[in-house]
């Protein structure tokens, strides 16, 4: 009898185990649901975004097409705008990211010379298929979205290194 | 850029392309009848002042708001603020604000004055093309700035 008897001391210690393992668990769960739940994590990583822009309307001049989508960093939400500068070659259709590859600036189709585009921040320049043209700060070419397509509309995916240049 | 880490970092290593610092000069209302207006004016000069960041990042650095209210509003502190920031490397230093107070300021510090918009309550299309609207108005004011020397 005395033997089954829980010591205070005993006791103590399973309390602050439980206490302690379920603290743990309270911390370890939600990383192990970013861990594995891709649906969690940043959108845009993965899925393509679609957007308003008709793929019967494209032609060989790039053209500006606007996407949102939502973005959680931390517990803080929210909506980033993006474009993308898009195109068809052929049947191909290209999208560019308008980020230049200097410091960042949005560049702009035709902003300063004829086909090409323009980073106005330090003079950056870029072919119409995002090739970097020598001699500007750019030092690669403007990276690529993932293109798909849903209903007859553009859908934008992953941004990707420019496989055209 | 922002004035955060990363950015920062990138700032110190890239001073001679990142020349320009945008300081939005925030006014505070806490009155019962002006705290939602106030509050709605800053929800514009945030969105405009990100949007200019996003388009501008590679050369300027937006900083943190400067908030003050109407007691704590005071001619002097904007210029030595000015200078603060020139010091840290920033060749121009623009302050960008709803408050009409600062235009008399003019001639001391460059101050791009703009009449907020309630855009809070906007859908999405209408908010980015009135923001696209107000970035025509600063564009000038950047570059000319940025051709002159
Ligand atoms: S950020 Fe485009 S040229 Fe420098």
């Amino acid at each position: 009898m005395v033997n089954k008897k829980v010591s205070r001391r005993q006791f103590l210690n399973y309390t602050l185990t439980g206490v302690g393992g379920f603290m743990a668990a309270g911390m370890l769960m939600p990383m192990l649901r970013f861990a594995i739940d891709p649906a969690l994590q940043v959108k845009a990583e993965g899925d393509f975004i679609l957007t308003s822009q008709k793929i019967a309307d494209l032609t060989d001049v790039p053209v500006r097409v606007d996407f949102t989508y939502e973005q959680v960093d931390a517990w803080y939400k929210s909506e980033v705008s993006e474009m993308a500068w898009v195109y068809k070659e052929g049947d191909r259709i290209v999208a560019l990211s308008p980020v230049c590859k200097h410091l960042g600036c949005t560049v702009n189709w035709e902003g300063d010379r004829p086909n090409e585009y323009f980073c106005a921040c330090h003079g950056g320049r870029y072919e119409k298929n995002g090739k970097n043209i020598p001699g500007t700060p750019p030092t690669g070419p403007l990276d690529e979205y993932e293109v798909s397509e849903k209903d007859g509309y553009l859908m934008l995916g992953k941004k990707i290194p420019n496989t055209l240049v | 850029m922002y004035f955060q880490v990363k950015d920062v970092q990138q700032y110190q290593q890239n001073k001679e392309f990142i020349d320009t610092a945008i300081v939005p000069l925030v006014y505070l209302d806490f009155a019962e009848d002006k705290m939602v207006k106030s509050s709605s004016d800053v929800e514009f000069l945030m969105s405009l002042t990100s949007f200019i960041e996003q388009q501008f990042k590679g050369r300027l650095m937006l900083i943190p708001p400067f908030s003050y209210t109407e007691s704590t509003r005071s001619e002097q502190v904007v210029p030595i603020l000015k200078k603060n920031i020139q010091e840290g490397g920033f060749k121009h230093v623009i302050f960008i604000t709803c408050d009409h107070y600062w235009t008399n300021l003019q001639k001391e510090v460059d101050v791009i004055w703009l009449p907020a918009i309630p855009i809070e309550s906007m859908d999405k299309d209408v908010k980015k093309r009135i923001l696209e609207e107000q970035l025509k108005q600063v564009i000038p004011v950047l570059t000319s700035k940025w051709t002159q020397q």
